[in-house]
């Protein structure tokens, strides 16, 4: 089911036949190359993109020419539903891993607009979560220190990977370099390697070979100033996502 | 209300600025977080230490002293 992920452990989640509902209504499902873009800015669209397997990113190209990484996306994520409103992206959608995606055209989504108006409140929801992070990750720029915004990135990453199942808890693959780290949050390559040493040597995490091992969740949420609300987990995966709960159970 | 909004009053703490491979980083105070090399670094330095000088002397010649307005003779 390409659809499984999607509100997974959120305060609001789909029912089995809204679910299904969605899962009908998928076209088809594409594969992309890391590093390839799925959708370009200011080019019309008439489909939406849902996350399946894989990372992906929402990047803006600046005029000084430098690349600026403004969304993360991990498995369950429309990656560009607000296309389905705007028609044309601001930004491009671009494959950080090889990634599949199911394909939503456009007429199916206002199919489910017109005929479930709670399956299309959850779609609502899903973009309203996009808003929610972009808040945030302005937050996170505006007003934390380098090592906040790196440990800050990490136990959101953390967070929204432990409700798609996708970390045990003490770990999580991130396929990033330190340059998208340093994208993500404003920082140089030498500046993310200090703070990366500096989170290691304050027994916090440690970054190798693209899998960021958690030494103290407690810690490292303190050290980020992060707070999960902004996520709308449900309460138990927000109370693993501040250490408050041990290992999850999942993947 | 007023009072808990920091973030408009001036920070009293100072950033810290480390010599990194060649590098010189500034981290804080705030969301300051920039790598300058090191010619960039020392005009900046320059430049904070002439800014700081000047606010001392608006300081120490009172309320208004800066823009001329309300400033004694």
């Amino acid at each position: 089911m390409q659809t499984k992920s999607v509100l997974l452990n959120r305060t609001t989640s789909l029912s089995d036949a809204e679910r299904g509902r969605l899962e009908a209504a998928i076209a088809s499902v594409r594969t992309f190359r890391a590093g390839e873009t799925a959708v370009r800015q200011d080019t019309q669209v008439q489909v939406s993109l849902l996350l399946v397997e894989g990372f992906m990113t929402r990047h803006v190209d600046a005029r000084d020419g430098k690349r600026h990484l403004v969304a993360v996306h991990v498995p369950g994520d429309f990656v560009d539903l607000h296309a389905f409103t705007l028609k044309q992206l601001d930004h491009d959608v671009g494959a950080l891993t090889d990634v599949s995606v199911a394909v939503f055209t456009h007429d199916a989504l206002e199919k489910i607009l017109i005929d479930d108006a709670a399956l299309a409140r959850r779609l609502w929801f899903i973009t309203m979560l996009d808003a929610a992070q972009h808040r945030q990750w302005i937050y996170r720029l505006s007003s934390l220190t380098a090592l906040q915004r790196v440990a800050h990135f990490f136990c959101e990453t953390h967070a929204r990977l432990l409700a798609v199942g996708r970390s045990r808890g003490h770990g999580f693959s991130l396929p990033m370099t330190q340059s998208d780290i340093g994208e993500v949050c404003s920082l140089t390559n030498v500046h993310v390697n200090r703070v990366l040493r500096d989170l290691r040597e304050m027994g916090l995490c440690q970054v190798r070979s693209s899998q960021v091992q958690i030494l103290d969740l407690a810690g490292l949420v303190k050290a980020g100033l992060f707070e999960p609300g902004y996520l709308y987990l449900n309460a138990h995966v927000a109370a693993q996502a501040v250490g408050h709960i041990g290992e999850s159970h999942d993947g | 209300m007023m009072d808990n909004k920091s973030w408009l009053k001036p920070r009293e703490d100072a950033g810290v600025a480390t010599a990194v491979d060649g590098v010189v980083v500034l981290d804080g105070p705030d969301g300051v977080a920039v790598t300058m090399t090191a010619d960039a670094a020392a005009k900046t330095a320059n430049s904070l230490h002439a800014a700081a000088d000047e606010a001392r002397r608006h300081a120490g010649a009172g309320p208004g002293a800066a823009d001329g307005i309300g400033a004694g003779p």
